[in-house]
């Protein structure tokens, strides 16, 4: 999977490109308006993530530029304008997603995946981690071939998991992934913990190992125990 | 008053009092002139008398066709004038209608004997000269005062008139737009001096308002990317696997911190924009409906707080709201009824076609509740309250002439929202 980041400071496109690279992806970065120009005429990505705000450009035109290029490349808009315009425009002109910064790297890369899986394979993949078995088009979790039942906010918290496997997650990044950015986190962090305690009681019902690891003032990892 | 009745009101008041001046002095100099001519005659007349008496030592008295006027009468004590000048009046004697005289007085001794002599002329004539000259005087006159004052307020009505021009097109000018200010080039200097300087103001107001603007922006944009840079590192950071508790309490605090710049940096801006009405697209809204919509939408939150929510709405409570800034209306409104309630208690929705409230139970407020809608007014001191969202409320309800209420009855905080005329 070939990804694209153009975004004009440098240390947040070093940050996004590292933890991109670890998950698998190679992983390019464009810094300005006529670097990204020349990369994706040059060459073939299954995602770009582009900021809005270039020194010598706007992202809008190298969206429209890419989907006349290669229509089915996914894009991701990271935005520091949180404006209700910007996101209509750009999913007019065919954006999948955006993100207003600052964003949690973990949502981000939840979001690539998501939106590769939809790109790719129409959704019709299934995700696999040891023993468990998750197919997202009917929004089914299996747990050794054994249908498991979850509800909404668990699923949600099941698969923002497997996508971020092996990395530690901020309470907070966990509570704007389920509620968004509306919620009060002091409350959140408290629903957070009893929704992760659910699903970890039904994944162990089910026979499945202990996945999930809390970490001590940050938040919670999944992997391998 | 109007720059042109002022004028006219002025220069009406002061040639009118121009034109009595003058007529009255020109009334009086042909008076003058006059009564000198009819003097000086009856001076005459007063010699040719003497003259008379001298050679014939005699009077013959009272020729009838002369109407009295030469009257003698003799008098025992001769009173010591020379002569004296008199206006007199005298009987007509067919229509019995006084006639004014002008009468010289002297005495001449006749035979030896003081006798008392009048000479009188009749001013009818005269009179009637005043008259005319004095009517046609006041007709010039007048006509002159009408025909000036016609021309001087059509003369200052055209003057005037880029004025007025400029005036009507400054009127018109709008911030907002992005059309600049066009003014004509008059060709009286003052005025077109005039124009100049205001069309160079408005040109710097609109720059002015568009740096701001652009300020808002940009702020956003340069604040939030190194705060994303911030949050991305941390979140590098924190993967780290031999983390000691300390950093690790450290790390979670300037992620707390990045976040909460964050949030405060996004609430300003949303401030600013409101007061710069940077939202354009008002639409009508029904705001209980989108709050029913929003209390739906945190049944979780609502659940896990053990909040019970009680809906009453009669009628739909509809407003004029860019879409955006009624979804920040409710959404604070709720966040702030689910914030500061209390275990088990309550949030109430009441709307009727006129008014909307929102009640919720909760402790007693620590704070003056007059500085609630305060900027940074926090009743909680927790690290995720910025303070901003009651302010954000207020600043949404002044600037599209909404009024909100706060009142508390018995431990029930109840905000209510009613249009403004």
């Amino acid at each position: 999977m070939k990804v694209l980041v153009v975004e004009d400071e440098q240390g947040l496109a070093e940050s996004i490109t590292d933890y991109m690279v670890k998950d698998g992806y190679i992983c390019e970065t464009a810094a300005t308006f006529r670097d990204a120009e020349e990369k994706i005429h040059l060459y073939t990505y299954d995602c770009v993530i582009v900021d809005l705000t270039l020194p010598d450009g706007n992202g809008f035109q190298i969206i429209e530029m890419l989907k006349r290029l290669i229509a089915t490349t996914g894009v991701i808009i990271i935005s520091a304008r949180n404006a209700l315009e910007d996101k209509l425009k750009g999913l007019e002109i065919g954006s999948d997603d955006y993100l207003t910064k600052p964003f949690h790297l973990s949502e981000l890369n939840a979001r690539v995946k998501s939106l590769l899986r939809r790109r790719q394979f129409g959704g019709h993949t299934e995700i696999r981690f040891q023993e468990i078995v998750v197919v997202p088009q009917t929004r089914k979790v299996f747990v050794n071939g054994q249908l498991t039942m979850l509800s909404r906010k668990e699923y949600d918290l099941l698969l923002y998991f497997l996508s971020n496997v092996d990395v530690a997650l901020t309470k907070a990044s966990i509570a704007e992934h389920l509620w968004g950015d509306n919620i009060d986190s002091a409350d959140s962090f408290d629903m957070v913990y009893s929704h992760i305690k659910n699903l970890r009681r039904k994944l162990l019902e089910k026979g499945a190992a202990d996945y999930v690891q809390s970490i001590y003032g940050i938040g919670y990892k999944f992997s391998q125990p | 008053m109007k720059l042109l009745t002022k004028t006219n009101q002025i220069y009406l008041t002061f040639s009118l009092v121009i034109y009595l001046l003058t007529g009255l002095a020109f009334y009086q100099i042909i008076r003058l002139l006059i009564y000198d001519e009819v003097e000086s005659r009856l001076k005459v007349e007063r010699r040719d008398f003497e003259t008379y008496v001298r050679t014939h030592n005699a009077w013959t008295s009272a020729p009838y066709f002369v109407e009295n006027k030469i009257e003698v009468r003799p008098v025992s004590k001769r009173v010591p004038i020379a002569e004296a000048f008199k206006d007199t009046l005298i009987q007509n004697r067919y229509d019995n209608e006084l006639i004014p005289f002008r009468q010289l007085t002297f005495y001449e001794p006749i035979h030896g004997v003081v006798h008392r002599v009048s000479i009188r002329k009749s001013l009818i004539q005269t009179y009637r000269l005043i008259e005319v000259i004095s009517i046609a005087m006041v007709l010039f006159l007048g006509l002159l005062l009408l025909g000036m004052f016609w021309f001087q307020r059509k003369l200052s009505g055209r003057l005037w008139l880029p004025f007025y021009d400029t005036l009507s097109r400054i009127k018109q000018f709008d911030l907002n737009n992005d059309t600049s200010l066009l003014l004509s080039k008059p060709e009286i200097t003052e005025f077109n001096e005039l124009n100049d300087v205001l069309q160079k103001m408005a040109a710097k107001m609109q720059q002015d308002f568009r740096s701001l603007k652009e300020f808002t922006e940009n702020a956003s944009h340069e604040m939030q990317t190194p705060l994303a840079l911030i949050n991305a590192k941390v979140e590098q950071l924190i993967q780290t696997e031999q983390l000691t508790e300390t950093q690790t309490n450290w790390i979670e605090s300037i992620y707390q911190a990045s976040r909460r710049i964050s949030r405060l940096n996004q609430g300003l801006l949303l401030l600013a924009k409101i007061e710069n009405r940077q939202f354009s697209d008002t639409q009508s809204v029904d705001l209980s409906a989108l709050l029913t919509e929003k209390l739906t939408d945190m049944e979780e939150v609502l659940s896990f707080k053990q909040l019970s929510v009680e809906v009453q709405t009669t009628a739909p409570f509809d407003v004029q709201l860019p879409a955006s800034l009624a979804d920040s209306l409710v959404t604070n409104l709720v966040n702030n009824a689910i914030k500061h309630n209390q275990p088990n208690g309550r949030i109430e929705l009441t709307s009727t076609a006129d008014q909307l409230c929102l009640s919720n139970t909760g402790g007693q407020l620590t704070s003056d509740p007059e500085r609630l809608f305060e900027r940074f007014k926090k009743e909680s001191t927790g690290p995720d309250s910025v303070g901003l969202g009651l302010a954000i409320v207020r600043q949404i309800c002044d600037s599209y002439s909404l009024h909100i209420a706060y009142r508390e009855t018995g431990g029930i905080h109840e905000f209510c929202i009613s249009r403004i005329g």
